[in-house]
């Protein structure tokens, strides 16, 4: 499984399925503070990421 | 849960489907335990927005609606949002206004930010700048007292907004805060002991001596601002201000946010706490006479507006 953060944080884990919620808690990245998409496309934090997906995690900046 | 998916392991890989239709889910609200596929959760978001603005009365026809643009993701979600639902009143206009503090090396993007959405969507854009407005950029402000950061910055930018919206013939300031902004505020009010400012409401103004401020996405979270953008392709990943950790409400929005992670609606609560108390506030305990700055006159609440007393300390 690999967690794409920013092009300098990409995290590599041997995690069987899991739902992104579970990963991300296990990352220590609060769900709520964080944006997931996999191909390109949002998912919600309840959705099963398999052993050999790739997903993007994209936090929200406070301000604006 | 339903979703479609693929097996992997013998466990089924994929994504939950809309509560209201089959098309994948973008965002399960937790509270209500309600998935959204893009369409539903766009048309809901703008629903809710829309009767934030009618149930509060925030705009009327005739309006000119100057937005506070910074160009970071709250106000360009707010000009987004404005843009779309402006047919549903009559006569009123659109004008973004947007403040460069003068913050090297952040405020350069978030400008360019700004440029590019009031190009894009065609709307009056007017910039100013505290250096403009007061000689100086924040930076060379805060030197040597960049702990007090979001509190000058705080006060200069609000009297930069009323200028500007007055410049523009504003009848409403419109602002981004979201749900977390809001509920950050009630508890470092609390936090802070300020009573006055816990119940201060700035959109309710019969002296009319302030600009009128609403906040259409007050009940809307951040999370909810950033998936919109980012299924409405207005989302950049901008940089967070410098000056950021030296903020109070750092450490609160972490705290309140691991809090509404545990306990959903918590700050909702919060919100509807702050109203109760607004409702049955007394007077003599926690409200401020509205008074005249006795340097430039502006409406505050002691002998002199914040303004003035931040002159004084610069010397």
């Amino acid at each position: 499984m690999k967690l794409i953060l920013s092009e300098k944080d990409v995290r590599i884990l041997d995690h069987p399925p899991a739902p992104v919620e579970q990963i991300l808690l296990e990352q220590g990245i609060n769900p709520l503070e964080v944006i997931v998409s996999r191909n390109g496309k949002v998912i919600p934090e309840d959705t099963i990421i398999a052993a050999d997906e790739e997903v993007r995690i994209i936090r929200i900046a406070h301000g604006g | 849960m339903g979703g479609d998916g693929m097996s992997n392991g013998g466990v089924k890989c994929g994504v939950p489907h809309c509560s209201l239709c089959n098309e994948p889910a973008v965002l399960c609200q937790r509270h209500l335990d309600l998935h959204l596929c893009k369409a539903h959760f766009i048309a809901d978001m703008e629903l809710r927005v829309t009767n934030t603005i009618k149930t509060r009365q925030m705009i009327a026809p005739g309006d000119c609606i100057t937005v506070a643009l910074s160009g970071g993701k709250d106000s360009t979600a707010l000009l987004l949002l404005l843009h779309r639902l402006l047919p549903l009143w009559e006569d009123v206009r659109l004008v973004a206004i947007t403040i460069d503090e003068g913050i090297s090396g952040y405020r350069e993007e978030t400008m360019h930010s700004a440029e590019h959405l009031t190009d894009s969507l065609g709307i009056e854009h007017h910039c100013l700048s505290f250096s403009g407005l007061f000689g100086h950029s924040l930076d060379t402000l805060l030197a040597g007292r960049e702990s007090q950061a979001c509190t000058i910055c705080g006060i200069l930018r609000k009297k930069a907004l009323a200028v500007g919206a007055r410049q523009a013939g504003g009848t409403k300031l419109a602002t981004g805060h979201n749900l977390d902004d809001e509920s950050q505020s009630v508890l470092m009010n609390i936090f802070r002991n300020d009573l006055p400012r816990l119940v201060r409401n700035s959109g309710v103004d019969s002296s009319g001596k302030f600009i009128t401020r609403i906040k259409p996405l007050s009940l809307i979270s951040e999370k909810e601002i950033a998936t919109y953008l980012i299924l409405n392709n207005a989302w950049n990943e901008l940089p967070e201000c410098p000056y950021t950790h030296y903020a109070m409400r750092r450490e609160v929005r972490s705290m309140l946010s691991d809090f509404e992670y545990k306990h959903p609606g918590t700050m909702f609560n919060l919100i509807k706490s702050k109203e109760k108390i607004e409702r049955c506030k007394k007077e003599s305990v926690v409200s401020e006479s509205l008074r005249s700055c006795n340097e430039c006159g502006d409406p505050c609440s002691g002998d002199l507006c914040q303004i003035c007393r931040l002159r004084q300390t610069f010397g």
